[in-house]
């Protein structure tokens, strides 16, 4: 299929002009509209179609009817059906996964085209050298497969609005995004509206208008627009205008980061005998719910010093009491570690670190 | 005091990854039985805080992301290594040490990039960025928290 797309991206892109001027074609137009208004109900059949393996509808959808009363009606779901469906199933990748309905849709389309230029090869010649609107639409024109809104618009208002009442959602996605709106002139904008997922980036005069070029674009944006995010977290970024350097800086950062880390770790072993007992002596009043008072006073100005704190930790609390993780257990443990010797490591610990014991209690009395 | 929800909201990752190191921390002396005098105990130690750090970012952070997922899988197996043999675990960091600072010279960015954020090295250019995106808040909050809590323990 992928060698494909390019020839028949073209084949599309011939159709529209050739539908202004043949008569013929205006009918088949006709007809297509008319049988795009009936997918709503068309919808729930086209569905279940969708509920078989995704090989055997697409054979069901390729199977050789050059009859248009048969293959016209799945032209106006499908491609809402199948971008839910993919959709649904997986969410993140919106861009890629529905290319292949595309190009489902495209062969299809390609089809009807092939269909249409059997009756209007020699018109199709003339068509290159139109103006630069008509070039605007060959160019817009592959990416729309068969939804075709150019002429939608113009004469058939029925589908068009359930496009539209179908998408908005998918279309804030895409915004949310935020790619590829920048480049688009008035009339793409307003042609957005029915737009599959994954067109974000239009051609351009003189862009390349294959459908990889298509989505390379739109890559590329996407790329940028991260690019932009990551220089504003890292700080010192901001004012780069090279992605080299850009990502120079950030690899430069994480590492730092990580340097810090680690740091940090080394930091904390050596200082972890009394921090163990520090713990300890902090969460006991906490599992025990002896001195609340206690452990905030010492513990939270320090850890979060810009929080206000007794709400914050003792939602704390109540998380730890509901999940139980091994926190209870050596909430307990600690509760108990003088009387009781559960484990003998413990001990051993407790035994070896009782200096560290002497210093946390004189902290306790600070 | 009050406003519980101002506080906590903003604040989530930050509090969460906090309650979990402490709780890993205070965890880890169980299976220690002497204290540390030596430096190798101590390299150990801090070793060990380091992955309870990264551990438990990743626990906050969830399964959500690819990276938080990478590391997960990673340490998990790590885990699981170690405790099948302890001897070999000590070679295995080494290797992957030395595999860290090879490629630094001549690979471009990206790949750099692709090494420094766990599970990267299977993404694609865009969910890289975003990943490292995340990847690097998560890391200057757990960089912020671990500062804190040094800074209460050095006093």
């Amino acid at each position: 299929m992928e060698p494909n797309l390019g020839t028949i991206a073209r084949s599309i892109s011939i159709r529209p002009n050739r539908e202004e001027t043949g008569l013929e074609s205006l009918q088949f137009r006709e007809e297509f509209h008319r049988l795009m208004i009936v997918p709503p109900e068309n919808g729930s059949s086209f569905t279940a179609l969708l509920e078989l393996p995704e090989t055997q509808a697409m054979e069901l959808l390729h199977s050789p009817h050059s009859d248009k009363g048969v293959m016209v009606p799945f032209s106006g779901d499908p491609l809402h059906g199948i971008n839910d469906d993919n959709k649904s199933y997986l969410p993140s990748f919106n861009g890629n996964l529905t290319f292949p309905s595309n190009k489902v849709l495209i062969e299809r389309a390609a089809k009807f085209s092939v269909f249409a230029s059997g009756e209007h090869s020699p018109e199709t010649s003339s068509v290159p050298s139109d103006s630069s609107a008509n070039l605007e639409k060959v160019k817009s024109e592959p990416a729309e497969t068969d939804s075709n809104p150019n002429s939608s618009q113009l004469l058939v208002s029925d589908p068009t609005v359930n496009i539209k009442n179908q998408r908005p959602e998918k279309r804030k996605e895409r915004e949310k995004k935020g790619k590829g709106c920048t480049k688009k002139t008035k009339i793409e904008i307003s042609q957005d509206a029915e737009k599959l997922p994954y067109v974000h980036v239009r051609a351009r005069r003189g862009q390349a208008t294959d459908s990889h070029s298509l989505a390379e674009r739109a890559r590329r944006e996407k790329i940028n627009a991260r690019m932009k995010l990551l220089q504003e977290l890292v700080p010192g970024c901001s004012k780069i205008s090279s992605t080299a350097l850009v990502l120079d800086e950030i690899i430069n950062h994480v590492q730092s980061l990580q340097r810090q880390v680690e740091l940090l770790s080394m930091r904390l072993a050596s200082v972890n005998p009394r921090v163990d007992f520090n713990l300890d002596s902090l969460f006991a009043p906490e599992s025990g719910s002896l001195a609340d008072g206690n452990f905030p006073s010492m513990v939270s100005p320090l850890l979060w010093p810009e929080i206000p704190f007794n709400g914050n930790r003792q939602q704390h609390q109540q998380q730890w009491n509901f999940d139980a993780l091994h926190r209870p257990l050596w909430g307990r443990e600690e509760d108990n570690h003088t009387f009781i010797t559960m484990e003998n490591s413990l001990l051993s610990y407790d035994s070896a670190n009782s200096a560290s014991l002497h210093s946390n209690q004189l902290k306790m009395e600070l | 005091m009050t406003p519980k929800g101002v506080s906590l909201n903003p604040n989530s990752r930050k509090t969460k990854f906090a309650r979990r190191f402490l709780c890993a921390l205070s965890q880890m002396r169980n299976p220690r039985p002497v204290s540390s005098s030596n430096d190798e105990e101590v390299r150990k130690r801090s070793h060990k805080i380091k992955i309870a750090a990264y551990l438990s970012m990743a626990r906050t952070v969830g399964s959500r992301r690819a990276w938080s997922r990478a590391l997960l899988f990673k340490l998990r197996t790590r885990a699981r290594r170690h405790n099948m043999m302890i001897g070999r675990r000590s070679l295995c960091l080494k290797k992957k040490r030395v595999i860290k600072n090879d490629p630094q010279g001549e690979l471009s960015q990206t790949n750099k990039l692709r090494h420094l954020v766990p599970g990267g090295k299977t993404m694609d250019m865009c969910s890289l960025l975003e990943e490292t995106a995340h990847f690097v808040t998560c890391l200057a909050t757990q960089v912020k928290v671990m500062q804190t809590i040094a800074d209460h323990f050095d006093k």
